[in-house]
């Protein structure tokens, strides 16, 4: 799955009338803002989001030839015998029976959209995340059992090859112009995501490697062939595409102005009713979706109109908040969580606070030191290293004490983590036993530690400028034990380019989490060391490790993975090549009173607890109380306070 | 008894007479004076330890592991723990802290409480600290003198550059004018700020790379006035009376034609400076300048802007900014008014 960047940094001069020399002008300006904007910009949330669109491209092979429309096949073809058809309805519900419909809820976004496309050019935007979570998967995972449950297929087969997967759609299923959803749509997908017309290469490689064949067995009946064989869940994650409507696109050279202000037909709960362009996007939610009565929808959705307008600043925005103008703010910075979201409107519980902790798969954000640089060849130095690092006093001074300390790369991923492990702690006795075991024994004059003429000086490069003061303290402990770290901070896209041509002795990055379970060739096999534009940082090279690896690859069963993974993650973990860093396993939100939330406020895998839609997991789970509103609003008026309202809700805290 | 040329001496009479141009100077060169000696005015290090009997001077010399004094470290001595077990032991022993006993890199954490602190004279962060805890002080003195370092290189390339060229050009003039004057008109227009942020993108900029760059698109400026005053002199009597002599052309460019123009010279440096110290100051607060943790004050203008809530840093910032550039800017006036050869204007 692509994921969106929460900033639109695309330079599109689209001026052909312009000299070349002019446009050379505007793209040094360009370019100059850009830099100026992720400088500047919004400091916690760009890091993963870049580093997630950063990693898109080197963790695809090149883009391969796009079959063109007339190769995709739309005639039925037979099933093959013994399937045996799967669904699931015996997992509990996880939204509330007491949810109220109708109101309006009104949130922002920090810019207006460049297109309404899911896909092409300029699509890639924060919007996204308004326009694809109304475009239905297959299936999806249930967000608290983790198990498979119906969205558009009502049930679901696997074949024995290990790398086809059936399904059968809900025959209730509709677009929102009252066109069935049919198999058609499903093949067209493969058709849509191959045409150079969308002009996405991304999509247009994926759906070209990865999916190898989208076949049709009837009306409401198709397969997904993928292209290598995996777990049965995996092959669900992996291959779980959405429908495409058939009767609405027209792939031509203009389809990308075709479609760019069009409002193309989804098939979730709610679809745009108003555009007022360059100020805000409305959504209604449909009266007779066709999802009302299904088990997993019901009691969700529940405002009966999304208002989203722009607001181009965070701390605009978090003033028109207080003002009564949005009704929900996320306040996972801590200078919103312990400054800015305090005072009267709080203390008088007109707004609630609510800190909710998730269990998802955790961004591996970290120090990845390069073992092929000589000065951290030697295990003895990296471990030293790690025991000389207190990230621990970091989180208890500059971070407020709201991050936790990460433990090792993949935590988060149920059953597959591996829950032994634990950080090497801040040591200064062991991180010195190590360095003297690596021959480092003595000091120089300045306190850091010298062998053979050589300090023990290691350079960190880092992208984002708001970590500098995470740096400055780690720097300075780290001179205790006599190490001495030179920050060096680039803008964010060199960082990431220098440390994915390994040029850099420590790096310090976050990669995206995500996927279902751990994945470990693109990070540690030795096919990826050594070169250029891998994801094996590190430069992990032990046979041993490449053997289990691809062990772990072709393994089927998920016993067998889930003790490899265990394995591996041991592994690496005594490799010492990583020096896990932060987690911030838990949202936190502030919210208008009239906003009620189910009594178990989420789910295990809630991003956001008032996300209107994000179908894939568990958005809309909340709803509008309007005689709460009325009332809330009347007793702010005549400055009447309720009780205030600070929730923490540790069910699902990580061990 | 240095003997002052008269003209000289004139002119120096009429600085002093502007009381604040003169005064300002006074206090520049009091501040610069005290930059020579930083380390023993704020530094974590101790002035004077005497331990068992023994002095030991730590400012100057190599580290002192804890291990020296008997602590069971050996990490570099924190001076401040040290005085205060000496103060409960009661001996002999004692240690001399400077006035500020912070260094502008270290982060004094508390447990409990999360930085920046507020000013706090009992504990000698008196200007508070920032957002890791580092004393604003001890960053806003290291930083000025980083600026300053920086503006005073930044000046001398500059016009070593600026003036020699300038100097030819007047003097040969002709073709040699006519093709530098053209490319000085391309270079001006480049934008300086764009090209070091782009180049900051590349690489991690340096002190030396930053001046490099900087020299690099400032160069011109001096060129104009240079050229300017050389042709006027150039046609002077003077001149061309060394030309007879058979003076050579460096000769006559550096002991006639340069020592009479350097009042123009003067006039340029006390705005040349400040302008040094606000394209650092720039830089920095736009994260292209110099690599952290370095102390300066455009990190920490950032620093403070974005935490209002903690009024201590962007305040020491913003007051110390404005003092030395104001001071620097009324130099400037009073030399150009010392050096102007009309006393006094009449307009009629």
């Amino acid at each position: 799955m692509k994921r969106f960047s929460s900033l639109i940094l695309s330079p599109s001069s689209r001026t052909p009338g312009l000299r070349s020399c002019a446009r050379l002008s505007v793209w040094v300006v360009a370019s100059a803002l850009l830099l100026l904007i992720t400088a500047c910009g919004s400091k916690e949330t760009t890091q993963q989001t870049s580093t997630a669109t950063e990693t898109q491209p080197a963790r695809q092979p090149a883009p391969a030839e796009t079959p063109e429309a007339s190769e995709i096949d739309y005639s039925v073809h037979p099933l093959p015998d013994n399937l045996e058809w799967i669904t699931n309805d015996e997992d509990p519900i996880f939204a509330s029976p007491e949810a109220q419909p109708g109101g309006t809820f009104r949130t922002y976004m920090l810019s207006f959209p460049l297109t309404l496309r899911r896909v092409g050019p300029d699509s890639n935007g924060a919007f996204a995340g308004y326009m694809r979570p109304n475009q239905m998967p297959a299936v999806a995972l249930h967000p608290n059992t983790r198990r498979y449950v119906p969205m558009i297929a009502k049930y679901w087969a696997f074949d024995p090859d290990g790398k086809t997967v059936y399904y059968k759609i809900n025959p209730k299923a509709r677009w929102s112009d009252g066109n069935p959803v049919l198999a058609d749509d499903f093949v067209f997908t493969l058709e849509f995501m191959r045409s150079r017309f969308i002009v996405a290469p991304w999509y247009n490689n994926n759906y070209t490697n990865h999916i190898v064949n989208i076949q049709k067995h009837g009306d409401r009946i198709f397969s997904v062939e993928g292209a290598t064989p995996k777990p049965k869940e995996e092959l669900l994650w992996e291959y779980g595409l959405t429908p495409t409507p058939r009767h609405f696109h027209k792939l031509d050279e203009n389809w990308i102005q075709n479609t760019n202000w069009k409002i193309e037909p989804n098939t979730g709960p709610y679809q745009i009713s108003k555009i007022q362009k360059g100020k805000y996007i409305d959504f209604a939610r449909k009266e007779n979706w066709w999802g009302n009565d299904e088990k997993y929808f019901k009691y969700r959705y529940n405002p009966s109109k999304i208002r989203v307008r722009a607001i181009r600043d965070t701390n605009v925005a978090f003033q028109r908040f207080l003002k009564g103008d949005i009704d929900a703010f996320i306040l996972v910075l801590p200078s919103f969580w312990h400054q800015k979201a305090r005072g009267p409107l709080f203390d008088k519980g007109y707004i609630n606070r609510i800190k909710y902790y998730t269990n998802t798969p955790q961004p591996a954000a970290g120090m990845w030191l390069n073992m092929d640089e000589p000065l951290l060849a030697d295990r003895n130095v990296r471990l030293g290293l790690a025991h000389a690092m207190n990230i621990q006093k970091v989180i208890d001074s500059v971070l407020h004490g709201d991050y936790e300390r990460l433990n090792t790369h993949h935590e988060g991923y149920a059953d597959y983590t591996n829950t032994s492990i634990k950080a090497r702690p801040f040591d200064l006795k062991r991180a010195g036993e190590y360095f003297d075991a690596a021959g480092w024994a003595k000091r120089g004059d300045d306190g850091i530690r010298v062998k053979e003429g050589v300090r023990l000086s290691l350079r960190v490069i880092y992208g984002t400028p708001a970590h500098t003061d995470r740096l400055v303290v780690l720097r300075e402990e780290a001179k205790k034990a006599g190490v001495e770290l030179v920050l060096q901070l680039a803008d964010s896209a060199a960082s990431f380019k220098q440390i994915q041509e390994k040029k850099h002795q420590i790096g310090w990055m976050t990669w995206a989490g995500g996927g279902l379970t751990p994945t470990y060739w693109e990070f540690y096999h030795s096919v990826n060391a050594h070169k250029p534009q891998t994801n094996n940082i590190v430069n992990m090279d032990n046979p041993e490790m490449d053997r289990l690896i691809m062990q772990y690859r072709d393994a089927i069963d998920k016993p067998t993975r889930v003790a490899l993974a265990k394995t591996l993650e041991q592994m690496v973990h005594d490799s010492g090549a990583l020096i896990p860093t932060f987690k911030v396993p838990y949202t936190r939100e502030g919210y208008w009173r009239w906003l009620k939330l189910p009594s178990t406020h989420g789910t295990r895998s809630t991003g956001s607890l008032f996300a209107p839609f994000n179908t894939r997991y568990s958005g809309g789970l909340f709803w509008i109380d309007q005689a709460a509103k009325k009332n809330t609003l009347a007793a702010k008026k005549a400055e009447q306070s309720f009780p205030p309202v600070n929730i923490t809700d540790e069910t699902y805290r990580l061990p | 008894m240095l003997k002052l040329n008269p003209q000289t001496a004139k002119q120096l009479q009429r600085f002093r007479s502007i009381k604040r141009g003169y005064y300002s100077a006074l206090i520049l060169i009091f501040l610069l004076g005290l930059c020579a000696v930083g380390e023993l005015l704020i530094n974590s290090r101790a002035l004077v330890v005497k331990y068992e009997g023994q002095l030991f001077f730590p400012t100057y010399a190599s580290f002192l592991p804890g291990t020296t004094f008997g602590l069971d470290y050996h990490y570099e001595t924190n001076f401040r723990e040290l005085k205060q077990t000496f103060r409960q032991q009661g001996g002999h022993n004692w240690v001399l802290m400077p006035p500020v006993p912070y260094d502008p890199f270290e982060t004094d954490l508390k447990p409990l409480a999360f930085p920046p602190y507020p000013p706090n004279a009992a504990e000698k962060h008196y200007l508070g600290t920032d957002t890791t805890g580092r004393d604003v002080l001890a960053r806003l003195f290291y930083g000025f003198r980083i600026a300053m370092l920086f503006s005073i290189i930044l000046l001398v390339a500059n016009y070593a550059l600026g003036i020699a060229i300038g100097c030819a050009m007047g003097f040969w003039g002709g073709k040699f004018d006519l093709l530098f004057q053209r490319l000085i008109e391309i270079w001006s227009n480049v934008p300086p700020l764009y090209v070091i942020m782009i180049i900051a993108s590349v690489i991690v900029p340096n002190f030396w790379t930053l001046i490099g760059v900087m020299v690099m698109l400032g160069w011109m400026a001096m060129t104009w006035y240079m050229r300017t005053t050389t042709y006027k002199e150039k046609a002077r009597e003077y001149v061309m009376a060394a030309q007879a002599l058979g003076a050579s052309t460096p000769r006559i460019i550096f002991s006639h034609i340069l020592p009479n123009s350097v009042s123009v010279i003067i006039t340029f440096i006390p705005f040349s400076i400040a302008t040094g110290i606000t394209a650092l100051t720039a830089l920095d607060y736009l994260g292209f300048g110099l690599p952290p943790p370095t102390p300066s004050w455009g990190e920490m203008l950032s620093q403070g802007t974005s935490n209002l809530e903690s009024p201590w840093i962007v305040s020491s910032v913003v007051a110390a900014m404005t003092a030395v550039l104001l001071m620097v800017t009324y130099v400037g006036e009073a030399i150009r008014e010392a050096f102007d050869p009309k006393q006094f204007t009449y307009y009629e």
